[in-house]
């Protein structure tokens, strides 16, 4: 029986060193892949940067141009081509690095199966991150400038909670790309996002008590009182900005 | 100008072209039922001289009756601009189709409610830039109450003059008098806007002018009652202008790097006078709000030692809250410089402005209720800001230099 055990961790070692053993070269493939045609894209984007450089690509594409382009100096179109030339290398060398790995295996295998929808996900699930967390930063400011120019007290609170709104729907849409937690990462947003929302709601509410009452004053007043001319100086904006 | 020669013919000097001297006058969105008044009032200053009224079709669809001297010309705008309080890129383009197409010299803009405006300061406007002339623009210098045109007395005025040179104490003024040449060059600077279908683009016609070394005249309108935009929303409409403004300025950067002249002062004739006393507490109330949410936001545009000074005017006490001219000329100039760098989205960057605005405004207001001239005020800000400029034109080619 020993022997019969010993065989059985035998053959499972065997045949997990056959799986790294394939599985190793083509991982090695993706990489080198990668490296390579990322070290061509900073050579070439180092040589276009300096070529448009050169000949002034910038100064002649805004003198020649009939719109107004309008470019930060830090993202300058030469800045802008070469960039792209460089991402451009990087992407191309992944999708030759996945079809060297998806070439190391067997059609049959079940690590092909299971690991390349995967990567390509992943690739799916970091950009979905990247843009929720651009979103969620932008709208914040967004907010809480806004309420600021509008006098809002809670301003920060508004814009604390409308990023989280957004975090923790990035979030979820992440975890649901890349197929992980099931049904639990619906309930856990569904829970956070009413949450948030609701706390938002009863914060607003009664933040604003005052302000709606103060609203609906003025309207009564208006409606009631009778026209008097220095409660209308009183009351009328002096400043002109314009 | 009664005794002027009628359309006589002139050439011009750069564009050799015979010209007629009679004046196009251009209405800006002027309303139906204030068109008597105005034409009234244009006669009244055009009495004996022939001039041209461009009227918008849509303010009188039949009016084609000639009065006195002056002859109705009804015209089609090119496109239906929401911005009727101050001239846009599509005026502009249309003022100069009318020049060609009627062949005259020079043209006079007038904004809404120019009825309200003496025939005098009319005719002074018209004929600094006739034909004959050598003015190329003539721009109107109105005299505002106390709490007018806080905009302009704090921004653009006194950036317009420091970095340009240029004399004008309304750098966006609505009524205005342009030679043939200006109205050329205004014309090509508005299409690169109406190419895009940005029609309602503000156009600054001052650093135009400057730029194109054509000289400029400052015209004396002693009253006028200045047309409010329709939207009322500070936030919106210091986006609109100092967005505009701020474009303008990094447009023309290679230009005015190489400006060192400074305007001399103005004399201040008017003695302190009595003006209504305006609550200022809003406005501080409004920046403390900001200075414990925005900071972090100023925080990347400024430099540390402006937000020490921001510092120490939020513990300021009301009544001698003062923020110093030196600090709101550094202020507005790294903000012309965030702009310029994308530190921060630009509607953030501009948002993030109207809370520091108030907080000059009410040191301003809090200043001439005081006893200070208000103009004497203008003119102190307006030396600071020529005084900063070499530290804009620094930052501005070195950028990521150690600014404490």
């Amino acid at each position: 029986m020993w022997q019969q055990v010993e065989l059985a961790l035998s053959q499972s070692a065997h045949r997990a060193l056959v799986t790294l053993a394939n599985f190793l070269p083509g991982l090695l493939a993706l990489l080198l892949a990668v490296l390579i045609l990322t070290a061509i894209g900073a050579l070439l984007a180092a040589l276009l940067k300096r070529l448009l450089t050169a000949i002034r690509f910038d100064e002649r594409l805004s003198k020649n141009s009939l719109v107004p382009l309008d470019w930060a100096p830090s993202h300058g179109p030469t800045l802008l081509v070469a960039r792209a030339v460089f991402w451009a290398n990087v992407v191309l060398g992944f999708l030759i690095g996945i079809s060297a790995f998806d070439a190391a295996y067997a059609g049959n295998s079940q690590m092909s199966f299971f690991l390349l929808p995967y990567l390509t996900h992943s690739v799916g699930a970091i950009l979905l991150f990247l843009l929720g967390t651009l979103l969620a930063r932008f709208l914040a400011r967004t907010v809480l400038i806004e309420a600021v120019n509008a006098r809002l007290q809670y301003a920060r609170f508004l814009s604390v909670g409308v990023k989280w709104l957004v975090l923790v729907l990035t979030a979820a849409t992440v975890l649901d790309h890349l197929e992980i937690g099931g049904t639990v990462v619906d309930l856990a947003f569904g829970i956070l996002f009413g949450g948030i929302v609701l706390t938002l709601s009863l914060a607003i509410g009664l933040g604003s008590r005052d302000m709606v009452s103060r609203s609906l004053e003025k309207t009564v007043e208006t409606e009631m009182l009778p026209p008097d001319p220095a409660y209308k100086t009183q009351t009328t904006e002096t400043l002109r900005h314009f | 100008m009664a005794s002027s020669p009628t359309n006589t013919a002139t050439s011009h000097p750069e564009t050799g072209s015979s010209t007629s001297t009679e004046v196009l006058i251009h209405l800006n969105a002027v309303s139906p039922e204030l068109l008597e008044p105005t034409l009234s009032n244009l006669a009244a200053a055009f009495a004996g001289y022939p001039a041209l009224v461009a009227i918008p079709e849509t303010a009188a669809p039949n009016h084609t009756r000639n009065i006195d001297s002056l002859r109705v010309l009804p015209f089609t705008p090119a496109a239906t601009s929401t911005v009727n309080w101050v001239h846009t890129a599509g005026d502009y383009l249309t003022v100069y189709k009318l020049l060609q197409e009627q062949n005259v010299g020079s043209c006079l803009m007038l904004g809404p409610e120019s009825h309200t405006m003496q025939p005098e300061s009319i005719r002074r406007l018209a004929e600094a830039t006739l034909a004959t002339s050598s003015t190329d623009l003539a721009v109107a210098h109105y005299h505002p109450g106390a709490h007018e045109g806080l905009v302009n007395s704090g921004i653009l005025y006194p950036l317009s003059r420091a970095l340009y040179c240029a004399q004008p104490r309304f750098p966006l003024a609505i009524d205005l008098g342009i030679s043939i040449r200006m109205a050329e060059r205004l014309a090509t600077a508005a299409q690169r806007f109406t190419a895009v279908n940005q029609e309602d683009a503000l156009l600054w016609p001052v650093s135009e002018a400057a730029m194109a070394g054509f000289s400029i005249t400052e015209v004396d309108v002693p009253s006028r009652t200045a047309p409010q935009p329709a939207n009322l929303d500070l936030n919106a409409l210091l986006g609109q202008i100092l967005g505009s403004l701020f474009f303008d300025i990094d447009a023309r950067a290679s230009f005015w790097q190489r400006l060192r002249t400074t305007i001399p002062p103005r004399t201040v004739l008017a003695g302190p006078e009595q003006c209504e006393q305006v609550d200022v507490a809003p406005m501080l109330d409004a920046f403390h709000l900001a200075y414990s949410n925005l900071h972090e936001i100023w925080a990347l545009v400024l430099p540390p030692h402006t937000l020490l000074g921001l510092k120490r005017l939020s513990v300021m006490p009301r009544d001698a809250f003062r923020l110093a001219d030196s600090l709101w000329a550094r202020i507005i100039y790294d903000f012309v410089l965030a702009y310029r760098l994308r530190t921060i989205n630009r509607g953030h960057l501009l948002g993030a402005l109207t809370p520091l605005y108030l907080a000059w405004l009410a040191s301003h207001l809090l200043l001439v209720q005081s006893g200070v001239p208000p103009e004497q005020h203008i003119e102190e800000l307006a030396q600071a800001f020529e005084v900063d400029k070499p530290y804009l034109v620094s930052r501005w080619r070195w950028p990521d230099r150690f600014n404490p």
